[in-house]
């Protein structure tokens, strides 16, 4: 395991020779051993033309690369911090949340539209994720920021889940998402639950929703 | 969490006979038990309190005995009151974390605006360290920060935002990190500022034998006034003149950051 929660505000990292790790600029809050932090332009991986969809998908979130041999301590902000380990599938994450991730995950920018269609796209506005997600593939660990608590969330076929936009953190797994509406007369005239819109999330794998309305 | 008893017994009520004695009610809450004694504590930290408790503000009269001996930061005094009485009094500060620490005939330096209250046994000073406050002696302090306290050993590199204090001396001093301005690309980078710089350029460096004490997030509490320092040429932050050049061989004439050396010196006039 790279990444051990110390308390639920502060991961703690190990850092080998030859190992990558990215995280969130300034989010280091303290390390041991020789660790070098340097500054990432393309604000991840790949080369310049992944750096390019980050700034026009506008998912560029300023990173930096920690390398070296040591023990690093993340955390940011008073946020609850959440470590999810992948296995080879695929989390969906706004990339303001990252706090650090392995250097063997694979980044990506997926269009929201691409799943949903045009429900997509409002989707991406009522949730304030815009349209565009961050998306890391592959064997590794991922460290999370949420305001408030996280709850981890399984998802069957025979039980989707439903989740308000603005609790929800992340998924991964094989899960489809759309965005269901509940809009009445009384929404209408101002008189309504405030639940209006919820996230459905249907299919195979985990979703995480924080304890909070807020976004961070 | 036990604060909370177990499901569907409801929220555990607390009376004056229940409430713990100096201990946490939950991690935001600290009760003080006060028996005919002293506390200080900062203004505005109380919430609640049982009994008979009095507070007063540092610098009556009558307290000048108790501040003479155990508050050596007069021009910060205004925030602080003492409280004197028989009672329970809870303490809390903002939905922050709240821990109480014991000193056994030591020394931990704090950051000011973590401190909310001490037994009159310490003796609270000023740190040399702009900001922090340091505390000699025996007895309990309270403490606020922002997440849980984490402790680890020195050698240790720190965010300044993520350090709370330190205890038994290791001795801070500040760690400039620039490794990747070397180079080509690294002075294309400082040349022109363009991507950026990560932030963690500047850190707090801990060696020897002692404890850190780390909060777990960046967000800084509410910086508390340590006072002003007396203005001394010697006194860290003081903003004593200090004398321009080198010792004796100084000139008039003020020297240029990132100049090699002053004209004078290198001639030996």
């Amino acid at each position: 395991m790279t990444f051990r929660e110390i308390n639920s505000k502060m991961v703690e990292a190990t850092v080998l020779p030859g190992q990558r790790l990215f995280s969130q600029r300034g989010a280091m809050l303290a390390y041991k051993g020789d660790v070098s932090f340097t500054p990432n332009v393309q604000g991840g991986q790949g080369g310049l033309m992944s750096m390019l969809g980050r700034r026009v998908a506008g998912e560029a979130t300023p990173l930096m690369t920690v390398e070296g041999s040591g023990t690093v301590f993340f955390g940011h902000g008073g946020h609850h911090v959440q470590v999810i380990t992948l296995s080879g599938d695929t989390l969906h994450v706004e990339a303001d949340r990252l706090l650090a991730f392995e250097g063997t995950l694979r980044q990506g920018t997926m269009f929201m539209g691409s799943q949903g269609g045009v429900m997509g796209l409002v989707r991406g506005q009522v949730t304030g994720q815009g349209l565009f997600t961050t998306t890391l593939q592959g064997q590794g660990a991922v460290a999370v920021m949420a305001h408030g608590g996280v709850i981890e969330i399984p998802v069957t076929p025979q039980r989707p889940v439903h989740v308000d936009p603005q609790a929800y953190v992340a998924h991964h797994g094989d899960i489809r998402n759309k965005l269901s509406t509940a809009l009445g007369w009384r929404d209408m005239v101002g008189r309504g639950s405030g639940e209006a819109f919820q996230l459905e999330l249907s299919g195979n794998g985990t979703v995480y929703v924080q304890a909070s309305e807020e976004k961070l | 969490m036990s604060t909370y008893g177990t499901p569907g017994a409801g929220p555990v009520v607390y009376d004056p006979v229940t409430l713990p004695a100096d201990d946490n009610v939950n991690s935001y809450t600290f009760c003080v038990e006060l028996k005919s004694g002293q506390w200080f504590l900062q203004k505005g930290k109380m919430i609640a309190y049982y009994g008979a408790i009095e507070f007063n503000g540092v610098g009556h009269g009558r307290l000048d005995r108790l501040v003479r001996t155990s508050f050596h930061s007069p021009l910060h005094a205004s925030d602080w009151v003492v409280a004197e009485g028989s009672g329970k009094m809870l303490l809390a500060d903002r939905a922050f974390d709240v821990n109480s620490y014991d000193l056994d005939d030591g020394n931990l330096t704090i950051r000011a605006g973590n401190l909310l209250a001490f037994q009159p046994s310490l003796a609270m000073k000023q740190s040399i360290v702009p900001g922090f406050l340091t505390l000699i002696g025996t007895g309990k302090f309270v403490a606020a920060s922002n997440g849980p306290v984490v402790f680890m050993e020195p050698p240790i590199r720190v965010d300044p935002q993520a350090l709370v204090g330190w205890a038994d001396c290791p001795s801070p001093c500040h760690h400039y990190d620039h490794g990747y301005m070397t180079g080509v690309l690294g002075g294309l980078r400082a040349m022109t500022g363009f991507g950026g710089v990560s932030g963690e350029e500047h850190q707090f460096e801990f060696v020897g034998a002692g404890t850190v004490l780390l909060q777990s997030t960046e967000a800084l509490m509410a910086e508390a006034a340590t006072g002003a320092v007396p203005s001394e040429p010697g006194v860290p932050g003081g903003g004593g003149t200090a004398p321009v050049g080198h010792g004796p061989q100084s000139s008039g004439v003020p020297r240029l950051p990132g100049q090699l050396g002053d004209l004078q010196r290198r001639f030996g006039l």
